[in-house]
């Protein structure tokens, strides 16, 4: 098994130096390469604060532990280095950019990455040929992708578009924040089999989720539940069923 | 008499001592007298006055030199448009003019309506026969089919002084471009714009100058019935850049749109100041101005709206200014003004001014854009929206505003 993401032991604070709250609070958790891990929890539990850590959100202090991301500590990384070297975050709100149009950001991200990787640029003409093809197999229509990110997207459009991003950009480890919620039954369907397709022996993925019904679709190899900054319990498939019929206070009081 | 207009200025530094000696060497002329008079009833504008408290030309311009800064090049291409220059050693008309236009070179100064509420404006029309130029270049446009007319301000050493006049006749259309390129310790021009009914003006105002010198453009924009005017500025500012526009809707059912995009480095001063009197029942006035200001400079925008009670029913007008501090240290002063007399109107206005935003910032960094690309491209997205009225000329503005970001 070779270890793709490795988080050991971290705790993280957010807010001002004078009233800094810790909200990763000792959590370890190990995805290797080619695997699906979920990570459940209650409202509040840390579970975008970890994302926001892993990504190099300002503001977010990291106070102790390590998270590694092939072998290379991340944490020292500028946001913009970690996502050349291939993490990428579907946010649970996708931002609003006015004014850049979906395929220029989209083109001038893939570019930039492709930089600090010491890459040629992509040809305007193959940048349009993908571009279609991911639009297509996430039945995006093209008059989208043409108006500025995410200004007056619906919920799921914007959720649909983060996923967009994603095929675009090929990263190689993703953390999917709640891309669910907002979806509609069909839009859930059609963005997890882009998801799916992106599965691979090489890619590692987190998906943070409060529903089973997600779990259908993408179908993980390990379930977390994160509660109070750190992973409590860990099982397969299952333990998201049993979260599903017995709720958290359930399992955490097991735990605790 | 030159000994008496020079008493009319209170405390009069170097510069205006150099101001009323240039206007004694012009010859005699009643209206010109009264345009000095203007002037000198305030002389340089300062900070005492109101409507310049944040641009004070007279601490500016304590002596008028020549500043050691040449002129920028003319980013606007000429693309068959007949040139006009205001140059170093005088003024050049283009050598043929196509029907539809007529120009006229005249050598006494006109009269100028509310000379005493545009000071730099006055100044302009009563020195602009200096140096061999016209005193007033006036411009009769019977056609709609003209080439853009571009009028072009570069180096003329300690001082330039200009005055445009362009009538619409009814129911033709016209663009208008301008270069304010630098090159003069004070740039000064006013420019008339007289639009007949269902007549059209789209103007673009390109203006770019160094520390060492203060430009004064000044428009006064008069409509008639259904007429039509559509501005837009691009100002990167000077030591001070005063960029005016004052409009009267006279007539019922004009139409106007105001923009403006102030991009604003260390050391410049950019001031964007506009008058809309809705003197006519049913006009309309669009006005979006937006700026950018790195450390260490200084954007000023000052709005209003004027609607009488006894005109102006049906008025519908909106103001929005934004602006962006891009450093610390940068510096916007604003306001926006509505005053309105008439009951039956829809005004509005809006005025921001703060930092990018951190989670635009972040979002654009997750996805692998680097910091400072990911703040231009907000940036540029940003003063796009107030260049995108500028027609033909769109691109090359926005093409100005990005290389300046780029280099920000
Ligand atoms: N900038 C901040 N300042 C203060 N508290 C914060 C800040 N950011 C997050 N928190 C707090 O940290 C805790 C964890 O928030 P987080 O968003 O990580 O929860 P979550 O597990 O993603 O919850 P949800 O399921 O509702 O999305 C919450 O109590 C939240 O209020
Ligand atoms: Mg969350």
């Amino acid at each position: 098994m070779r270890t793709m993401l490795k988080i050991e032991n971290l705790t993280a604070t957010v807010g001002d130096e004078d009233d800094a709250k810790t909200i990763i609070n000792g959590l370890t958790l190990e995805v290797p390469k080619g695997e699906v891990h979920a990570i459940m929890g209650p409202n509040g539990a840390g579970k975008s604060t970890l994302s926001y850590v892993l990504t190099g959100r300002d503001g977010y202090e990291v106070t102790g532990g390590s998270a590694t991301l092939n072998g290379d500590d991340i944490l020292d990384m500028d946001p913009e280095e970690r996502a050349a070297k291939g993490l990428f975050l579907s946010f649970q709100y996708p931002v609003e950019i006015p004014g850049v149009p979906v395929m220029t950001f989209v083109r001038a991200a893939m570019n930039a990455q492709r930089k600090t990787r010491g890459e040629d640029e992509i040809s305007a003409p193959d940048f349009i040929k993908k571009s279609r093809e991911v639009g297509k197999a996430l039945k995006l229509d093209a008059e989208m992708l043409k108006r500025a990110l995410n200004v007056g997207f619906s919920g799921g459009e914007k959720k649909r578009l983060e996923i967009y991003q994603m095929m675009m950009l090929e990263p190689n480890f993703l953390i999917l924040d709640e891309t669910d919620s907002g979806l509609d039954i069909d839009a859930l369907k059609t963005v997890s089999d882009g998801v799916n397709a992106m599965r691979s022996p090489d890619r590692g993925m987190l998906v943070i989720t409060h529903y089973q019904r997600l779990l259908d679709h993408i179908k993980p190899d390990k379930v977390h539940v994160l509660s109070k900054g750190r992973i409590v319990a860990t099982g397969g498939p299952e333990l998201a069923l049993r979260l599903e019929k017995e709720g958290y206070e359930g399992i955490l009081g097991e735990v605790a | 008499m030159t000994t008496a207009l020079r008493d009319l200025i209170a405390n009069p530094n170097a510069a205006e001592l150099e101001l009323v000696a240039r206007y004694g060497m012009q010859p005699e002329d009643v209206r010109r007298e009264r345009l000095f008079g203007a002037f000198a009833q305030s002389g340089l504008p300062n900070r005492r006055m109101e409507a310049w408290k944040w641009t004070d030309f007279k601490a500016a311009l304590t002596t008028l030199d020549r500043p050691s800064t040449a002129s920028v090049e003319d980013p606007i291409p000429y693309d068959g448009a007949l040139v006009f220059k205001f140059t170093p050693t005088g003024f050049e008309a283009p050598a043929d003019l196509p029907n539809g236009l007529s120009v006229f070179e005249k050598g006494e100064a006109q009269a100028l309506g509310a000379a005493e509420d545009v000071p730099m404006g006055a100044l302009a029309a009563s020195l602009a026969g200096e140096k061999s130029r016209p005193a007033t270049v006036l411009l009769e446009v019977t056609s709609s089919d003209l080439p853009r007319l571009h009028f072009q301000f570069s180096g003329a050493g300690e001082a330039s002084f200009a005055r445009i006049v362009i009538v619409v006749r009814p129911g033709m259309a016209v663009t208008v471009s301008e270069s304010h390129l630098g090159g003069a310790g004070l740039e000064a021009s006013v420019i008339e714009f007289g639009l007949q009914k269902n007549a059209s003006a789209v103007r673009t105002i390109y203006q770019r100058g160094s520390r060492e010198e203060a430009v004064a453009s000044t428009a006064l924009v008069h409509l008639d019935a259904e007429a039509q005017y559509t501005q837009t500025t691009l100002s990167f500012g000077a030591k001070l850049a005063r960029l005016e526009t004052r409009v009267t809707h006279q007539e019922p059912s004009a139409s106007v749109t105001l923009n403006a995009a102030y991009l604003v480095g260390k050391g410049l001063h950019t001031d964007i100041t506009t008058h809309v009197r809705h003197g006519a029942n049913s006009c309309v006035t669009r006005q979006l101005t937006k700026g950018a200001v790195l450390d260490g400079g200084t954007g000023v925008f000052q709005g209003k709206f004027f609607v009488p009670r006894t005109a102006g029913q049906y008025t519908d007008a909106d103001m929005q200014h934004k602006a962006l501090l891009l450093e610390d240290g940068a510096v916007v002063f604003a306001k926006p003004e509505l005053e309105i007399y008439a009951d039956d109107v829809e005004c509005a206005h809006g005025n921001t001014c703060g930092a990018l935003d951190d989670n635009q910032l972040f979002y654009m960094r997750q996805r692998g854009i680097p910091e400072k690309t990911a703040r231009a491209l907000l940036t540029q997205a940003f003063v796009a929206e107030a260049l995108e009225e500028a027609g033909e000329l769109e691109e090359l503005l926005r093409g100005e505003a990005e290389a300046w970001l780029g280099a920000a």
